[in-house]
């Protein structure tokens, strides 16, 4: 072992993997810790000379901003919470039939499955608002739970299905030798083996259903379950160009993140076994 | 498919010659045409093929597992024996044939409603309960006994099996070997009317494959229940059966004790199979000699014994099989029926494997732990012909 292996190879690399690192990590903490300072911030701070602590901090934003966005969010909970039980609901018995069954057409239907989250939703948009408005669920939360499925679903039996192929088969076969019918062995064994891959999958789920703003906009009206997100595209008044409330809008962006992260810090450990594997 | 039939009758017919199994078999022979309650679990004609008919996995299998019997099931892969297995546990449905247990078709019942215990090759235990729950499971599910009771097998169980202590861990925190003793707890805890089991071992280190052996055969024993146990290994079928049923290209070549189908192979198959190393077989040409008859080959000429001549006299000058086993090639220091080139000695043990060639032939024979000086380059054979086989060219056993 030379020393001088050591100094030129394995101090550049351990400098650059550090230097790779905190760039990274930076690059994601500065603004968010801008965004957190500037929501304690007064309008004529913000509105001054950059800094990072408040000089008289308040909590008027964050008080202003949860009281405006307090309805919409439980409205965002629904729609996130419908999104993924439907969701999951909808692909798990699918998901299965693609991992295990053999049935006429089952390659075809899975790519003409997987084509349809290759479509631009925003195409979907227009025949969707339409077809709801007939169908009366324009402007209400079922609506809005229904159409995330035409892209979350796709998404999640894709997910699922490679999920419960891996699962070994032999151990379906030993609960079904050991008294389970095909169905109470899917309920008592795969399910549970297969949690990771149905919390990620739900979890995704309900990230789309809480932070979609294409849909909440266009198939909600200020009079109906309007979701969190739009709101905030108010606050910063529409993109009109108007004087944005900066404290406010940050306030609000860090009131609609809490909730997602908080279910990723329950959820976590599936989440890194399921995408991990 | 007419070979086959044939292989088949042979093999009842020999069933009843052997004097220790005469009991069973001359009872078998009289009920099975009344009634099949001598019989523990019987396979007729059993067929089953894959992707609509184009995979032939097992045809025309014909087995009976008496009570308490423990049955090898062994072949090369692919040759159809893990699929029978899988047909009797119900864990694929056959396309012809029913499965019987004591007297009773079970061919289109459910797995779990055949009180048959099935060991997975991979183990399959379930990663997200404790052994004690996997244990445990086929009790829950299947019985509706008390809750006493059930602790109670679990812990019988675990105590036979070493497992006492580790009844609460989850199974990934087990070694291979004590992850199989959990499933064949499993299956134990059952008391099914019999075990299947998926070449069980495979998954093991030699030692502990040897271990299991021992252990599976005595509580095989002390239980007295039928065990089927699926293996590629021949070694392993002869150590543990009390019947071996050898299978090929998905059918039944043979059904015997282990001795049977070492003494007396029903076809050249089973000859070649069963046996390390594997025994000679050699083309060669009826000839008559001034002593009666005698087998030609390219290196050598060997007589045929009294009851070869029986059966081979009046198809001189046609070509058959010889076959025999390595042990019975005697290197002997001169004279012999021929002389061979040493190709390699092979050390086994207390025994070594010497690996001839005799004018362009492969052959090979067994001789005691270093007989065979190192460096010795040409022997003399001599060969015990009493203990040969004859076989047709098609592998159809002559005598």
């Amino acid at each position: 072992m030379s020393l001088a292996d050591y100094d030129a190879v394995g101090v550049t690399l351990k400098a650059s993997t550090y230097g790779v690192v905190w760039f990274l990590v930076l690059l994601n903490l500065v603004p968010l810790l801008f965004i957190f300072s500037v929501s304690f911030m007064p309008p004529t701070e913000f509105f001054g000379a950059p800094h990072i602590i408040p000089y008289e901090p308040t909590l008027e934003a964050w008080t202003s901003g949860f009281a405006e966005l307090k309805d919409n969010l439980i409205n965002s909970f629904l729609i996130g919470s419908g999104t993924a039980l439907l969701a999951l609901a909808i692909t798990i018995p699918g998901a299965y039939a693609f991992a295990r069954k053999e049935f006429y057409g089952k390659k075809l239907g899975f790519y003409a499955i997987i084509l349809a989250m290759m479509f631009p939703y925003i195409l979907l948009v227009i025949p969707i608002m339409g077809l709801w408005n007939d169908l009366g669920l324009y402007n209400t939360i079922p609506g809005m739970i229904l159409a995330y499925q035409v892209f979350v679903a796709p998404f999640a039996i894709w997910i699922l299905r490679d999920f419960f192929e891996t699962l070994p088969k032999d151990i379906e076969e030993a609960a079904q030798v050991y008294g389970c019918t095909q169905f109470s062995a899917f309920v008592r064994v795969i399910l549970p083996l297969a949690a990771p891959g149905i919390v990620a999958v739900g979890f995704l789920a309900f990230l789309t259903g809480w932070n979609d703003f294409l849909f909440a906009n266009l198939l909600t009206t200020g009079t109906g379950p309007v979701p969190a997100v739009p709101v905030l595209y108010g606050t910063i008044g529409g993109g009109s160009g108007e004087r944005v409330y900066w404290g406010k809008l940050m306030a609000e962006t860090l009131i609609i993140g809490t909730p997602p992260t908080v279910l990723y810090l329950v959820a976590r450990n599936y989440l890194e076994s399921a995408f991990t594997v | 498919m007419s070979r086959n039939t044939t292989t088949q009758r042979e093999t009842e017919r020999t069933e009843t010659d052997p004097p220790e199994e005469s009991m069973n078999t001359t009872t078998d022979q009289t009920q099975a045409e009344t009634n099949s309650d001598g019989d523990h679990i019987r396979i007729e004609s059993l067929r089953k093929t894959f992707d609509d008919g184009a995979i032939v996995a097992c045809d025309d299998v014909n087995i009976d597992i008496d009570e308490g019997e423990f049955v090898i099931l062994v072949g090369p892969s692919g040759c159809g024996k893990t699929t029978t297995l899988r047909c009797i546990a119900g864990l694929e449905e056959p396309d012809q044939g029913q499965i019987l247990i004591d007297g009773e078709d079970i061919t289109g019942r459910k797995s779990k409603d055949r009180n048959l215990a099935f060991v997975f090759q991979s183990i399959a235990l379930f990663p997200h309960m404790s052994v004690r729950k996997n244990i445990r499971f086929g009790l829950d599910m299947n019985t509706d006994l008390g809750s006493d009771e059930k602790s109670q097998r679990v812990e019988d169980v675990a105590e036979t099996l070493g497992l006492a202590e580790m009844l609460d861990r989850k199974p990934s925190a087990l070694s291979g070997g004590q992850q199989q003793r959990v499933s064949l707890g499993r299956a134990m805890v059952m008391e099914p009317k019999a075990f299947l089991l998926d070449e069980p071992f495979s998954a093991l280190d030699a030692n502990l494959r040897d271990e299991m052996r021992v252990e599976v055969k005595k509580i095989q024993r002390d239980l007295n229940t039928a065990m089927v146990f699926v293996t590629h290994d021949q070694e392993e079928a002869m150590t543990l059966g009390d019947k071996i049923v050898v299978m090929n290209d998905g059918h039944v070549q043979q059904i015997g004790t282990p001795y049977e189908i070492y003494n007396d192979p029903k076809n050249r198959f089973v000859a070649d199979f069963i046996g390390s190393p594997s025994p000679n077989l050699v083309e060669c040409t009826v000839e008559r000699t001034e002593d009666g008859l005698a087998f030609v080959s390219e290196f050598c000429s060997i007589p045929a014994t009294e009851e070869q001549i029986e059966h081979v006299e009046h198809r001189v000058g046609e070509t058959l099989v010889y076959g025999i086993r390595p042990e019975y090639l005697d290197i002997v220091p001169d004279g012999g029926a021929f002389v061979a080139d040493l190709d390699v000695v092979e050390p086994l043990g207390d025994r070594d494997a010497i690996h001839l060639s005799a004018n362009g032939t492969s052959l090979s024979a067994v001789a005691p732990q270093g007989e065979v000086a190192r460096g010795t380059d040409r022997v003399n054979i001599d060969i015990q012909t009493e203990e040969s086989w004859l076989f047709e060219q098609d592998g159809t056993r002559i005598v």
